[in-house]
């Protein structure tokens, strides 16, 4: 009954969300195309113009949550991992966001689009000859990016639910522990769900940045938004609309999403006040 | 018998501070022990050896038939049976109070959530906070939180439950409802370690009491012995102090 409850309501929120996506980026190209119309481009371009914008903002937003979802699980792997008393867990961890955070993301993008497909080719190769396709064809433009983009968040995401962790009362690791549950189900049951809590602004905050950092693909040809901008603009030689209306969509897409994380940070804290 | 907990020539340290001096102690099933002592004497160290929410450095704790070791199954093993009362409550905050009753029998001793919930129900009955299982802790007064901690452990079928001074948190009013709830435990023949500033209590209650000063046992007898007639200085400056401020 309980989990029938779940599954509806786990339905019908992706179908409001679905819903919610189609008719948010159908009100953006409509809003780009009188914009664009009010600015006197050719009106036969137009539609077009306003379509390629909406495609690239598109991509730019799946991409940031899809990015962001991975980055979280590696953030949540990591952080927790860091705080292990085990050098096995903790070193590794360690090394990852010491790296992450030192290198510049526009290298870990190329990285990861160029360097990455012929690193990993020896090992598809027993893929390829059970017939996948080769690697290069596999990390495509948006999937390299992808991987750069999460594991880049993820690192931030680690440092940021390691001082989540560390910020849970030590009472409350000796409540759990003193009732006989395991190290990882006082992490699992009591720490993580308070953690949480605590490192939802600094999470969204790591997400408002990923979405702007997201424009960094362009250099691997990457169509996201910047690059729907760019193209317009050697078409038509209009940089100040463009861009005007490039960083608009980019700051209604941050609002959405602050707006968004706001809501369910309310929700969060609304079940269970905080002792 | 085989003693419930058994400490020999327990030792630790906190860096370079001695806190548990050559510890020596024997708890019988079904004795209620109340340790008395200035701050600062070791009593609460004492007491989370037991369930090792403190290492200890040299000596041997046997709980239950069981050594206590460093390896984590056997901590947990002892922390299952060993149920235990902080002076804070640490109730968790993000789960209401039946969620904080059942988490651990669900999780820990695999009972069914009806299970869980109907023994959970039966106990905050019985401490008389059926009617808050839906709240949040911290919609509750401090006797009442410290009231479900108890419930909390209990829920564990403890052989055994460790107060850490209970009710050093809560507002005077509240002190009553706690020891109430304690003494109903304690006539139920539950063993229990009581660290406490609640000398009526200890009086009424304890088989035996202890005072431990710089992390020694000083002396230990009876309540009568100890309240009445204390053979060492200290005790009774103790005693004095805190029965006449």
């Amino acid at each position: 009954m309980r989990y029938l409850r779940l599954a509806l309501v786990a339905v019908l929120g992706a179908a409001t969300l679905v819903l919610l996506w189609f008719a948010f980026f159908y009100l953006l190209a409509e809003g780009v195309r009188l914009y664009l119309g009010a600015m006197q481009f050719t009106p036969s371009k137009v539609t077009f113009y306003a379509d390629s914008i909406r495609r690239g903002a598109e991509v730019t937003l799946k991409l940031t949550v899809i990015s962001s979802l991975a980055g979280l699980v590696l953030g949540l792997v990591a952080g927790i991992s860091k705080l292990s008393r085990n050098p096995i867990f903790r070193q590794p961890a360690t090394f990852y966001v010491w790296l992450v955070r030192g290198t510049p993301l526009l290298v870990q993008i190329l990285f990861a689009y160029n360097a990455l497909p012929q690193l990993l080719d020896p090992l598809w190769k027993p893929f390829e000859r059970m017939g996948a396709s080769p690697i290069q064809d596999v990390l495509t433009e948006y999937w390299a990016a992808f991987i750069a983009l999460s594991f880049n968040v993820g690192a931030y995401n680690a440092e940021v639910i390691r001082a989540g962790i560390l910020a849970i009362p030590k009472g409350q690791w000796e409540a759990a522990q003193s009732l006989g549950l395991s190290q990882a189900q006082v992490m699992r049951y009591v720490v993580v769900p308070q953690a949480l809590r605590i490192v939802i602004p600094p999470l969204v905050n790591n997400v408002v940045a990923l979405l702007k950092d997201s424009s960094l693909a362009y250099t691997i040809g990457l169509f996201e938004l910047v690059m729907a901008g760019q193209r317009i603009i050697s078409a038509t030689f209009r940089p100040v609309p463009v861009y005007l209306a490039v960083a608009g969509v980019y700051l209604l897409l941050t609002t959405v999403l602050t707006f968004f994380t706001n809501w369910l940070e309310r929700r969060f804290q609304a079940q269970g006040a905080r002792a | 018998m085989e003693p419930a907990i058994r400490m020999e020539r327990v030792n630790k340290w906190f860096g370079s501070l001695h806190v548990l001096r050559d510890i020596n102690l024997e708890v019988a099933p079904g004795e209620v022990l109340v340790i008395i002592g200035p701050s600062g004497s070791g009593k609460s160290t004492l007491i989370r050896t037991i369930n090792r929410l403190e290492p200890i450095q040299s000596g041997r704790i046997v709980v239950d038939g069981v050594e206590l070791s460093e390896d984590q199954r056997s901590i947990e093993a002892i922390r299952r049976e060993v149920g235990m009362v902080f002076q804070q409550f640490n109730l968790f905050p993000h789960m209401t109070i039946l969620e904080n009753v059942t988490l651990a029998p669900m999780k820990v001793r695999g009972l069914t959530k009806e299970e869980a919930e109907r023994k959970a129900m039966e106990l905050l009955e019985r401490v008389g906070i059926a009617d808050q299982a839906g709240k949040y802790p911290a919609q509750l007064s401090g006797g009442q939180q410290q009231r479900a901690a108890i419930v909390r452990a209990l829920a564990m079928d403890p052989k055994i439950m460790l107060f850490d001074e209970p009710t050093s948190a809560l507002d005077p009013e509240m002190i009553g409802e706690v020891l109430d709830v304690m003494r109903e435990l304690a006539r139920s023949g539950m063993t229990m370690l009581v660290v406490t500033h609640e000398m009526g209590f200890a009086r009424d209650v304890a088989d035996r009491v202890i005072f431990m000063d710089e992390g020694r046992i000083v002396e230990e007898g009876t309540p009568e012995e100890i309240f009445s007639a204390p053979r060492e200085e200290r005790t009774r400056n103790f005693l004095h102090r805190i029965l006449h401020h």
